[in-house]
């Protein structure tokens, strides 16, 4: 990842929703997006510039602008129209991102369009994101990474956030994931956890 | 076989999908694939296809398509008729909103300006005191005084094509409660097809939340109106019978949103019994 100082920004043309530029670099906010929140609170995954990568609920188009800055290609899903205009605005930019309208949890909708991928991204606030994860595990490779944000609000708002934390992490294992990884993102995003797993297996 | 964007796969066999850029679109969006032991494509299945020759031109392919499929995708979700009714009347609601607290505001204002002056014994209400200080102050005030008046103006026009708008929409919700209240309804359940599949006793407290609420959660009695509230012979109902009439009328609701949306005609033999239901209930005659 690339810091300047302390500051994580990534390379590429700016001007995508107003982001602070620096040294000719884009800001990349950790306020405002859950991805940055996670290379400040831990380690997550090291982007790469041969990468490909599938992005689940890419929404605006925020912070996949950022990962596309960084890798070889981005799919990104996402289902509801008024976001998808902005998210084809931000594609039409970035030649190596791939815009898919499609719902998350119905990968047999896009999966004649999708590679096999190197990192799985997921950021749907649902309250079957675990579940939605692992449907979406038959895009990842052997050995590349998955990770998941996990808004513990809309899993299950009975439970205290560190319930929902701890049962999200054994439903992913008992799916055949290896947990590497697991932070709250405070004080950056409030109830929000990350969590990095691996897809077991040799490349 | 699997089927891919850019055609059939058969064992070794590739036929690639000619057809116009509308046409592909349309097949991608209703491909569908057998997730049990899947395999994902690689860009070389594309190249031995025949449908591009290196990688670069495997993205600029797909993604024409992607953007192709996702254009077709948002405009149809938003040619359902109920899309541009729901941004009408929520900003029927804002302007609603706003247009109060000016006025409010700048009566207050006027008030400072002229201590002789007040607003007791006349039942001057604010949208006429507003427009005798349009007319008679200079400045900031009269100007302001002046914005409200034509926002005002704006809003009353807006509301008649809400009403219009809603009757070709939703044309059996709007003849038992009025389009206005009837787009209202739409709008707090965000969109036709919600508001169809919601229960009479949901339809019923729609616009209640607070009070639903605080009645699952203590002891307070329950809400017998949302926004249905809103229409006449809800209101005007004497106060004891004003429940009955709420939950009949929800319940007649609940099957026009349903007609609604999936005839979306109006129903005259239901309409019939309907509204006599309603108005037998109204004037406290047994139902």
């Amino acid at each position: 990842m690339i810091r300047i100082g302390d500051v994580l920004v990534s390379q590429g043309e700016g001007g995508v929703y107003s982001e602070r530029m620096l040294a000719g670099a884009r800001v990349w906010d950790p306020f405002r997006s859950k991805l940055a929140a996670l290379y400040y609170t831990g380690n997550g995954v090291e982007l790469t510039a041969d990468m490909r990568v599938l992005y689940l609920g890419a929404a605006n188009g925020t912070t996949v602008s950022h990962v596309a800055d960084y890798v070889e290609v981005v799919y990104a899903v996402e289902f509801a129209p008024r976001p998808m205009q902005d998210l084809l605005e931000v594609a039409r930019r970035r030649k190596n991102l791939v815009p898919i309208m499609a719902d998350a949890s119905r990968p047999e909708q896009y999966a004649p369009l999708v590679e096999e991928v190197d990192l799985l991204y997921q950021d749907v606030a649902q309250p079957d994101q675990a579940a939605i994860l692992a449907r979406n595990c038959a895009f990842l490779r052997q050995g590349g990474h998955a990770i998941l944000m996990l808004k513990t609000r809309s899993v299950d708002i009975r439970k205290t956030p560190e319930e929902v934390f701890h049962d999200t992490i054994a439903e992913l294992a008992a799916a055949g994931l290896e947990v590497m990884e697991s932070v709250w993102l405070s004080p950056y995003h409030k109830d929000h956890a990350a969590i990095v797993c691996i897809k077991p297996g040799r490349k | 076989m699997q089927s891919y964007w850019f055609g059939d796969v058969d064992g070794e066999v590739c036929t690639p999908f000619t057809g116009d850029a509308a046409a592909r679109a349309r097949r991608i969006r209703s491909l569908r694939a057998t997730m049990d032991g899947f395999i994902p494509l690689t860009w070389k299945d594309a190249v031995a296809c025949g449908v591009c020759s290196d990688r670069s031109g495997y993205f600029s392919a797909l993604r024409e398509l992607c953007f192709a499929a996702a254009e077709q995708d948002i405009r149809e979700q938003y040619a359902g008729k109920d899309t541009e009714l729901l941004q009408m009347v929520r900003t029927l609601d804002g302007m609603d909103e706003m247009i109060n607290l000016l006025s409010e505001r700048v009566a207050e204002w006027h008030q400072v300006r002229h201590p002789a002056f007040s607003r007791k014994y006349h039942r001057t209400p604010a949208h006429v005191l507003v427009k005798s200080i349009s007319q008679k102050q200079r400045g900031a005030l009269g100007r302001v005084a002046q914005q409200v008046e034509q926002l005002a103006a704006a809003r009353t026009d807006l509301a008649r094509e809400v009403s219009s708008r809603a009757n070709l929409v939703m044309p059996n919700t709007s003849a038992l409660i009025g389009g206005l209240v009837a787009a209202r309804l739409m709008s707090n359940a965000g969109g036709l097809l919600p508001l169809s599949r919601l229960p009479a006793s949901a339809i019923q407290v729609l616009g209640a939340r607070t009070a639903l609420f605080a009645h699952l959660r203590t002891k307070s009695p329950s809400p017998k109106h949302g926004i249905i509230f809103q229409h006449r012979r809800v209101h005007n109902a004497p106060k004891e019978r004003r429940g009955k009439v709420a939950r009949a009328l929800a319940g007649k609701l609940a099957i026009a949103a349903r007609l609604d949306y999936f005839r979306g005609v109006l129903v005259p033999e239901f309409l019939e019994g309907a509204q006599a239901r309603i108005d037998r209930l109204g004037a406290g005659d047994k139902p």
